[in-house]
């Protein structure tokens, strides 16, 4: 566009003004054209991000605002309150429970409608059919299935002849009915991304290696998963930033108190929460808040790390070593 | 589980969690009151109130008036919105109902809600109880509550699961085999006792609830009279109530506080302490207009009555219709309308006037009950505790998490119960 090549020459007098305007364009237009989503970052993202900083400084009580400067003293009181550790410990067992059965089912399911099957739009847009209800619907909806007190899962261990499990008392049943929303909701989600990178693999890999010999579930090991790689990294670092946030379920799988009457499932988000609202403390639900962002930024970087190894990898190699994407897996799980 | 608040998840007459009255227009179309423009006011009420059967005759009454009500499943919801919305400094609806339980939180910050004397409440100070004009009114004089109602306490019971016990199933009867006006706690879990050993059934669904009246009941509850020191530790007489309490457990059904609808028609429980506001509660557990369910109301309540809760309105400042919002505020709270949401979900009226009109109400879920009368008996000579800012999470976080953990059989002794509570306590409550 411009006739003044790119770059570091210094810009001199000689130039004409239209030819100054077209380097200014050259320089700063790109600039403006991210800028819109720049500047509503910064008001709606980063502008909340840097206050909240503010107020974990002070105590701040949530009706009758700012008090007196303290420091750091809600960070230290945050990380001393067993109820926070409480809320830690069932934010990460809700996010095993959930991540994991939800990514081996959701690559079995996308590995399904990799195959030429019959009507395959048809299944694509079913297994997605989950992700479009309402959140609270889904969670209204698993309550009832769940409820220990005449649920039907209830009703179906008593025709059994065995106890009724606790789904909302006892911590375990309560992190797995929790899991289960979620899964209910992502898996399908997850399958479709995952079926895109698969369907990105090209095919005359696994033409030859099926003339080479290799059965169905060899293929799938060898070339499917290690092909996926980066899709299921992508899909990790995403289900681990939402399982760390979950919110919406534990809270209305018992509308009245935050996370059980005992804290059975209270999560971070949870907690924060009931340090906003019911304790109204302010300052140290947003403490809470950095604490849970620093969280988040530190397991998202192993898995920045561990992506990282495994792309550096070449797929030759990975093929010899068909183990390796289970151990991937459980690295980034950690 | 929420005790200091009306909850209902089926309630009868808040079917819908967000009930929008929009008055067609018809009255304006005559062209009757001319060039008055259209005003909408917006209320957030919760549980089951009853004042949402006032609202049509209000808009007939005042066609440039329009309601948008929204009605909130529990107390606890109300709360998280109102306080939500007082620390953004926007977004209240024009009329906001408060809860007892909270109350003491939002008089700390009333300024968030219009002088009601500068709308006239004072001249019908005289309708309401004494303490409940006090309670709506902060430590400037400031009135920023006008009451709806209290919430006197007698005893729901299933009279056909009594006598099919072998014990007095009728409501003159049952008081009296529990001690009639000398009824205690001790003799209503005696009676308990003999229910369950001749039944075999469960005689009540959480002893939360027990707790919660029996703390109504002292002359100082949580806190002491100042609102401030707390009044827990130490604190014998509540100590020996969670003892029975404990001992107790063996005739609870380790139901949860609320919800309990397909338990109660399975005759899971027999007995419900009924503050005035809980019969629609119960009859919420039913089919609208049932009748002969076996649910009766008796004029008595073990350890001498009690108020237990009881909700205000309040103008929030940020309203763009202060005038209009107070006029209906006033008008919801005034007798006539206070008697008509008795009459359709039972809280009682908070002003003299308004108990006189529904002194001869019967309740035909409850067996006919006298209820008017009943509550006019169990009203008497009561004011309500003082509560300290942190009653509601003392309620909820500690004793309500402790009395779950005694109605699901983890908490075996009133030591141990205690013991758990106290932890709680220093962990959330800071002294």
């Amino acid at each position: 566009m411009s006739a003044i090549p790119a770059g570091r020459r210094p810009l001199s007098s000689s130039l004409t003004f239209r030819q100054k305007l077209s380097n200014w364009d050259y320089k700063f237009s790109p600039y403006l054209y991210v800028a819109p989503f720049f500047i509503l970052f910064a008001i709606l993202g980063a502008f909340p991000i840097v206050y909240t900083v503010n107020v974990s400084l002070y105590d701040w009580h949530l009706l009758k605002g700012q008090g007196d400067f303290v420091g750091l003293e809600n960070y230290a009181t945050t990380f001393t309150d067993p109820f926070f550790w409480n809320a830690f410990g069932n934010t990460i067992s809700i996010f095993l429970f959930s991540a994991v059965p939800q990514l081996v089912m959701a690559t079995i399911i996308a590995a399904v409608l990799d195959q030429a099957i019959r009507a395959s739009t048809f299944w694509r847009m079913s297994i997605l059919l989950p992700y479009v209800a309402a959140p609270v619907a889904v969670a209204v909806i698993f309550t009832q299935i769940f409820n220990q007190f005449g649920g039907p899962i209830t009703g179906f261990t008593e025709l059994l002849g065995l106890d009724p499990i606790r789904w909302g008392y006892d911590p375990t049943p309560a992190h797995i009915a929790i899991a289960t929303m979620v899964n209910w909701r992502w898996t399908g989600y997850n399958a479709l991304i995952l079926l895109a990178a698969m369907q990105a693999i090209p095919r005359d890999v696994y033409e030859s290696s099926a003339l080479d010999g290799a059965g169905r579930i060899r293929r799938f090991w060898s070339i499917t998963i290690p092909m996926i790689r980066p899709t299921m990294i992508f899909v990790i670092i995403t289900a681990t930033i939402g399982g760390l946030q979950i919110f919406t379920e534990p809270k209305l799988f018992d509308g009245q108190s935050n996370g059980g009457s005992n804290r059975q499932f209270q999560t971070i988000v949870l907690y924060l929460y009931e340090m906003a609202f019911p304790r109204r403390d302010f300052g140290r639900a947003a403490a809470t808040a950095w604490i849970l962002f620093l969280i988040i930024v530190l397991i998202g970087l192993i898995n920045y790390s561990i992506s990282r190894l495994i792309a550096s990898q070449d797929i030759s190699r990975s093929v010899r070593t068909p183990r390796r994407p289970t151990l991937t897996a459980n690295g980034v799980r950690r | 589980m929420k005790l200091s608040r009306r909850t209902a998840t089926v309630a009868a007459l808040s079917a819908t969690t967000s009930l929008a009255l929009v008055l067609s227009g018809c009255a304006s179309d005559g062209g009757g009151t001319g060039s008055d423009e259209k005003i909408t006011l917006t209320i957030t009420t919760f549980g089951t109130m009853g004042i949402d059967v006032n609202y049509a005759k209000y808009m007939e009454e005042n066609p440039n008036i329009v309601i948008e009500a929204t009605n909130l499943e529990d107390g606890g919801s109300a709360r998280d919105d109102a306080y939500a919305k007082i620390a953004a400094n926007t977004g209240l609806t024009d009329i906001v109902a408060i809860e007892e339980g909270w109350l003491s939180t939002i008089r700390e910050v009333s300024h968030a809600f219009v002088d009601l004397r500068d709308y006239g409440i004072e001249d019908n100070k005289s309708d309401w109880l004494d303490w409940k004009y006090a309670q709506g009114t902060d430590a400037d004089g400031r009135v920023f509550g006008a009451g709806l109602d209290i919430g006197p306490q007698g005893l729901c019971f299933r009279g056909d699961l009594f006598e099919a016990a072998g014990l007095p199933g009728d409501r003159e009867g049952f008081a009296e085999a529990i001690g009639g006006d000398n009824a205690t706690w001790e003799s209503f879990f005696e009676f308990g006792q003999q229910y369950t050993a001749a039944s075999g059934k469960p005689f009540y669904h959480n002893p939360s609830f027990f707790w919660n009246s029996f703390v109504n009941q002292q002359a100082e509850g949580y806190y002491k009279k100042d609102g401030e020191t707390l009044n827990i530790k130490d604190n014998a007489a509540l100590k020996a109530q969670m003892d029975l309490i404990v001992a107790n457990s063996n005739i609870g059904a380790g139901l949860p506080g609320w919800g309990v609808a397909e338990q109660a028609k399975n005759d899971e429980f027999a007995v419900y302490v009924c503050p005035s506001w809980m019969l629609g509660v119960v009859s919420g557990y039913y089919d609208e207009g049932t009748t002969g369910s076996g649910w009766d109301f008796a004029d008595v309540l073990p350890g001498g009555a009690a108020n237990w809760g009881g909700a205000f309105l309040g103008v929030s400042e940020s309203s763009e219709h202060k005038e209009e919002a107070a006029k209906l505020a006033l008008w919801l709270a005034a007798p006539e309308q206070q008697a008509a949401a008795f009459e359709a979900a039972g809280p009682f009226p908070s002003t003299l006037k308004g108990q006189d009109l529904v002194k001869s109400s019967v309740n035909a879920f409850f067996n006919d009950a006298p209820v008017g009368e009943i509550f006019t008996n169990r009203a008497k000579g009561v004011v309500a505790q003082v509560k300290g800012a942190e009653d509601s999470v003392i309620q909820d976080n500690v004793f309500g998490a402790v009395f779950d953990r005694v109605s699901q059989g983890e908490l075996t002794t009133g030591d141990a119960a205690w013991e758990a509570a106290m932890e709680l306590l220093d962990q959330l409550v800071k002294q």
